[in-house]
């Protein structure tokens, strides 16, 4: 890359971390008094050039045609005296960067724009206007900041402000206890994954010294330490490991999902933008940043694909027989987030992030759909509550259907190609993980297509008192972007895969290198040039028959027999009970940790009130005492001072005179 | 002494006429419709600091006598007077119209003393420095505001300080009975306490006038056993005018330790190691304890504020380039401290400045009750401002304590104490997290309790700005540390001309090889 691509780089890089956060403190400083209800616009101008930002970055990449196209460029020493270094406020730029960022911006921007209209009633702004969009932009901010950061330290600091971020929004509405409690839920859970991260983080600079990426990376595949000697298989893995624990939390994932259905209470474009598209992402992405550390252990790669899997699986069960839209949506945000880890885990980086990228879409695009449904039913999201919306909301059905079909890997739609990829390359390495991806991929289908019937079709039903109204252009313009967004983004993976080529130099020398399946591959190279129909088809043609199957059963089940979904609940009340109730995850968790928590709690606060109290009392009843004493001996105050600062010096010298 | 020499002291200038303006324009003030006692010293103040600005760094110049200018001295005018900006404005409203002419130039007159100290070469001249530090203060707290308290609080400040000044005194005489000199650059010499050198090792008359040194200057930066008259100083004082004592009597006090053990070239006994040990680790736990005890605000941060000597104690046991690592410099980190401390604690006190109403004084912690409610932005300036004091991320707090101890962790295994310092930094990390108990406290009561009697908060825009100033500048100095960080580090190299380090050099040769240098007895 030449210097001036670097500059351009380095200058978009501050701007896509600065305009979002003067946007976030404009937003919070002037919109009390000042903006009122144009609080939005700061927000909305800061993303949007971040957006412009990631566009220009985004093409500048595109443009480098030969040398390396990773940039490692220094903004400035944070901390830093007389010539040393110690950490330093770096940006990685490179494909994935790149991806990554358009993502998150992109959608920004759309959710911002969207939120104009959500967060008012009647035109009014709602209570906290502009903290919501000094929140939500604070959020691109930090979340830019994870993505671009070039060095651990970074990533750790960008990992916990977007949780903080996620905390504040999902606590939004914190004058319901509901919203309180689960954006408590989500901070805790989170607390447990980032404790295993900061470990690991805290390792990697005790094995490496240093917690720049490149030169981590490097070390890591030359197997060395720091101090150069061999890296041990035990060492690394349990760095992978630990790192995988930071994923499970922030991407929901086995066993610290049940932070994000909880996280619903938020509104809705929170959901759609942090819960969905962008921060339940950063594990996969931090996963496929670390690739050196992950591939270097082919045990925690094993991990990683199993609980993906088992993720993707789980999710979707329950997801079954939920009834509240935003919850259904989660729990697929859950089990889609599954296939991504289950990508990685199966040293298909590259796939991962394409259905990261097309997810994107259509999982914002059915976040906000759903909002607009809540936003007309005056806050009521139960399925059970309303139906046949088909035309009272005619653009918005439309749109969530599009979401849905791409989210049910509808064939052509862009759902379908990347989650065909994953799959495919699922059935490579582990053939039980694929089939257990081809069963999800079925059921996805069924209970998206369950939820659009169960709401847009069948007679029209809606809750008393409430005046069901289309939503405004400000908040269908974002739907109809996206719409085209969940149609087409998947064609770039296909017809010569320009995504594929464009990631490529990212995981060259990691996942690429390190996959066992493409070893063996290399083998049959020739029968690789020239596959036959049904090896190059066949996968494709049958995940699109179990996307149309399912589609067809919800159809079959919601719409004409309606009677049979009651049928076999009747017959299995325990499956359903255990699905609806989510495998009893919750109660386990708070019968096994969180009630022996708060008895533990409960104790030591007895024994601060009596125990420490009474201590307390005793330590200051001396100096108190001797006070007492001092004072019976002094007839005032100020001399008793002078008195003892004498004696304490005179007793000091003569100390260190004849010690 | 040419002209020329005198330029170099442009900022020291202006604030010695600026005072003398201020006086004359405070003396006039009964005719005036528009009170200008205040910008006017603003104005002085800002001066000062673009002459700082335009003079540049020292490079050890000494053509005036009795001063030392060096990048120490560079140093300490930028944080002084950018620190003292920010305390005229906290104090902008603070006494009676008729008064303010006098405050506002004893402020002056104090941040002159901080000036001089740093630039002081010279026994006699140190000790006048100090006192021009001090004795400004003691009228500073009489008059901030018109209560018996204030001047109860005045007279006890100014009779302890007078004791602490009649042993500094005697301290520094000793010091030239055994050296020879009052030039602080020879004193070293005239000592020969560069055991290493010339073998001798230090007289018992230095050791005394080292501790009696040490003893004044103990109190001018509050540590155990010479803090006890801090929490009743602070409770009688304004809240505004206690913001700044927090501040330059302690900066001072640690120059002129600085310089002492410069002038000792950080060679000194075991038992004085063993002493400072103490001293500082005491008052730490001391500070902490009593602040965590405490429900009036300004005395929790008055004994908050003995706590953080403690902590700048154990960087100045360090010493400069003492061990390894980029963090080795401990006078760096102590001025890197100083001056951060400096900004939070005048921010906490300016946050109870906003807060009050009318007349009424918020001192407890029934007072600020809730008080995020009614001042919102004062509240989170004062949040900001507590988590520094705290020593969380993202605010400065958290940098200062990484330095402080980072440099204490970085002492190298040649250093025959490093055990013990390491310990000691130990001790500080479990204050710091005693300390996070009270000073959430404050966090959790602003936000978390209902108000007891709500009321429109009546205070004035400066103090306002000097919060909004304080509290931006940590998290800013969060960001963005390095050029003050770099800059502390450049202010200390005239101190370390000579590899330094605590040579374990005892009155007796023998006794020296009696006790391992690695001992943890403090018996020693």
């Amino acid at each position: 890359m030449t210097p001036e691509t670097l500059d351009t780089l380095k200058l978009c890089g501050i701007v896509i971390l600065l305009a979002p956060l003067a946007g976030a403190i404009l937003a919070g400083a002037l919109g009390p008094r000042l903006l009122r209800s144009h609080a939005h616009w700061p927000a909305i101008l800061g993303v949007g050039a971040a957006f412009a930002g990631a566009v220009v970055i985004f093409t500048q990449m595109r443009g480098v045609t030969e040398g390396a196209t990773t940039a490692l460029l220094p903004v400035y020493d944070w901390i830093s005296i007389g010539t040393n270094s110690i950490f330093r406020v770096e940006f990685l730029i490179d494909p994935l960067t790149s991806v990554m960022l358009l993502t998150v911006t992109g959608v920004s921007l759309l959710v911002v724009i969207y939120s104009r209209d959500y967060m008012r009633e009647h035109d009014h702004p709602e209570r906290g206007y502009e903290r919501f969009f000094a929140f939500l932009a604070l959020f691109v901010f930090s979340m830019c900041a994870l993505v671009l950061g070039g060095n651990f330290l970074l990533l750790y600091l960008g990992w916990e402000a977007v949780g903080l971020c996620s905390y504040l929004l999902i606590g939004f509405y914190y004058g319901r206890p509901a919203a309180a409690a689960a954006a408590k839920k989500a901070f805790l859970v989170n607390r447990v994954g980032d404790f295993g991260f900061g470990l690991g983080i805290f390792l990697i600079y005790l094995t490496f010294g240093t917690l720049e990426y490149g030169a981590v990376f490097e070390l890591v595949q030359q197997g060395l330490t720091g101090t150069g000697q061999a890296l041990s298989d035990g060492r690394i893995t349990t760095i992978a490991l630990l790192l995988l624990c930071g994923a499970c939390g922030k991407s929901a994932q086995l066993p610290l999902h049940v932070w994000l259905p909880d996280a619903m209470e938020g509104p809705s474009p929170v959901s759609a933008l942090i819960h969905a598209a962008t921060m339940v992402t950063a594990g996969v992405y931090m996963i496929a940043r670390c690739g050196a550390i992950f591939t270097a252990s082919a045990t925690a790669m094993t991990v990683v694909a199993v609980i993906g899997s088992v993720t993707a699986l789980f999710a979707a069960t329950i997801a079954l027989t939920q009834t509240d839209m935003k919850r259904i949506l989660a729990y697929s945000t859950i089990s889609q987030l599954g296939y991504m880890v289950l990508g990685v885990g199966v040293y298909a980086a590259d796939s991962a992030v394409f259905h990261l990228f097309t997810h994107a879409f259509f999982k914002a695009l059915l976040f906000l759909g759903a909002g607009s449904v809540m936003h007309a039913m005056g806050g009521i999201i139960d399925v059970r509550q309303f139906g046949g919306l088909k035309r009272i909301l005619p653009w918005t059905f439309r749109t969530f259907v599009i979401g849905s079909l791409a989210l049910a890997g509808f064939p052509l739609l862009s759902g379908f190609f990347s989650k065909d990829e994953i799959i495919h390359h699922a059935l490579q390495a582990h053939p039980i993980l694929g089939i257990m991806g081809l069963v999800t991929a079925l059921l996805t289908a069924f209970y998206t297509f369950r939820m659009v019937f169960l709401a847009f079709a069948g007679p029209e039903r809606i809750p008393e008192g409430v005046h069901a109204h289309e939503s405004g252009k400000w908040m269908l313009a974002p739907l109809f972007v996206l719409s085209i967004g969940a149609i087409g983004a998947g064609y770039l993976g296909v017809a010569g895969k320009p995504f594929h080529t464009f990631l490529a130099p990212v995981f060259e020398h990691t996942f690429t290198a390190a996959n066992p399946a493409a070893h063996g591959a290399a083998h049959g190279a020739a029968e690789a040039a020239h596959p036959s129909f049904w090896a190059h088809y066949g996968l494709m043609i049958l995940s699109g028959a179990l996307s149309i199957i399912g589609i067809a059963a919800a159809y079959v089940l919601y719409v004409q027999q309606n009677w049979i979904p009651g049928l076999v609940k009747a017959t299995f009340p325990r499956v359903h009970k255990m699905f609806h109730n989510k495998y009893f995850v919750d109660e386990i968790y708070d019968a096994g940790l969180v009630s022996p928590a708060r008895n533990a709690g409960r104790v030591c606060v007895g024994l601060d009130d009596y125990l420490i109290d009474g201590l307390v009392w005793l330590a200051t009843a001396i100096p108190r005492a001797f006070g007492y004493l001092v004072r019976t001996f002094q007839s005032g105050l100020l001399q008793g001072y002078g008195l003892s600062m004498v004696a304490g010096i005179a007793v000091v010298v003569v100390w260190v005179l004849w010690a | 002494m040419t002209l020329d020499a005198l330029t170099q002291l442009g900022p020291e200038f202006m604030l010695l006429i600026g005072a003398c303006i201020v006086l004359i324009v405070g003396a006039t003030a009964a005719s005036q419709r528009v009170q200008w006692a205040s910008p006017v010293a603003l104005v002085v103040v800002l001066l000062a600091i673009l002459a700082t600005w335009r003079l540049g760094v020292p490079e050890g110049d000494t053509s005036i006598p009795g001063l030392w200018l060096t990048p120490l001295t560079y140093y300490v005018r930028w944080i002084t007077l950018g620190i003292g900006a920010l305390v005229i404005l906290a104090n902008w409203h603070q006494p009676s119209e008729s008064e303010r002419g006098e405050y506002m130039a004893m402020i002056l007159f104090s941040l002159l003393g901080v000036l001089l100290t740093a630039s002081a070469n010279d026994l006699v001249v140190l000790f006048f420095t100090i006192e021009l530090v001090s004795i400004p203060t003691y009228v500073l707290i009489a008059l901030s505001r018109q209560d018996a308290r204030a001047a109860e609080s005045s007279v006890k400040y100014f009779f302890l300080g007078a004791m602490s000044a009649a042993i500094l005194a005697y301290g520094l005489s000793f010091l030239y009975g055994a050296a020879g000199t009052t030039t602080i650059q020879t004193v070293g010499s005239g000592l020969s306490v560069a055991g290493h050198v010339t073998g001798a090792p230090v007289s018992s008359t230095a050791l005394v006038g080292w501790l009696l040194i040490f003893a004044g200057l103990a109190f001018k930066v509050a540590a155990v056993p010479l803090h006890v008259y801090v929490a009743d100083v602070y409770e009688g004082a304004a809240s505004p005018i206690t913001g700044m004592l927090g501040f330059v009597p302690k900066l001072a006090g640690f120059i002129a330790l600085i310089k002492i053990f410069a002038a000792f070239d950080w060679t000194l006994p075991q038992s004085v190691f063993w002493l400072v040990w103490i001293v500082a680790a005491v008052t730490m736990t001391v500070g902490n304890t009593l602040a965590l005890i405490q429900r009036n605000v300004k005395r929790m941060l008055a004994y908050s504020s003995v706590a953080h000597t403690g902590y700048m104690l154990v960087a100045l046991l360090v010493g400069p380039v003492a061990g390894e690592g980029p963090m080795r410099d401990g006078v760096a980190a102590l001025l890197f401290y100083v001056a951060i401390y400096g900004t939070m604690n005048l921010g906490a006190f300016a946050a109870l400045t906003a807060f009050k109403t009318g007349q009424r004084a918020v001192e407890t912690l029934d007072d600020i009750a809730g008080l995020a409610a009614r001042a919102p932005i004062a509240a989170l300036g004062l949040a900001v401002c507590a988590f520094s004091l705290m020593g969380f991320p993202p605010t400065a707090g958290f940098l200062g304590k990484l330095y402080v101890f980072g440099s204490a962790f970085s002492l190298g295994e040649s250093h025959p104490f490093h055990q013990a310092v390491i310990a000691l930094a130990i001790i500080g990390v479990i204050n710091s997290a005693i300390g996070a108990a009270y000073y959430l406290r404050i966090v959790s009561t602003i936000y978390v309790r209902a108000e007891d009697a709500p009321a429109a908060p009546a205070s004035g825009r400066p103090v306002r700005w000097c919060l909004a100033v304080c509290s931006i500048a940590m998290l800013i100095l969060f960001a963005w540390p390095s050029q003050l960080a770099s800059q502390a580090r450049s202010a200390t190299v005239a101190l370390h001309a000579t590899p330094t380090r605590y040579h374990a050099v005892s009155e007796d040769p023998d006794a020296a090889n009696d006790t391992s240098p690695d001992d943890f007895d403090p018996g020693h």
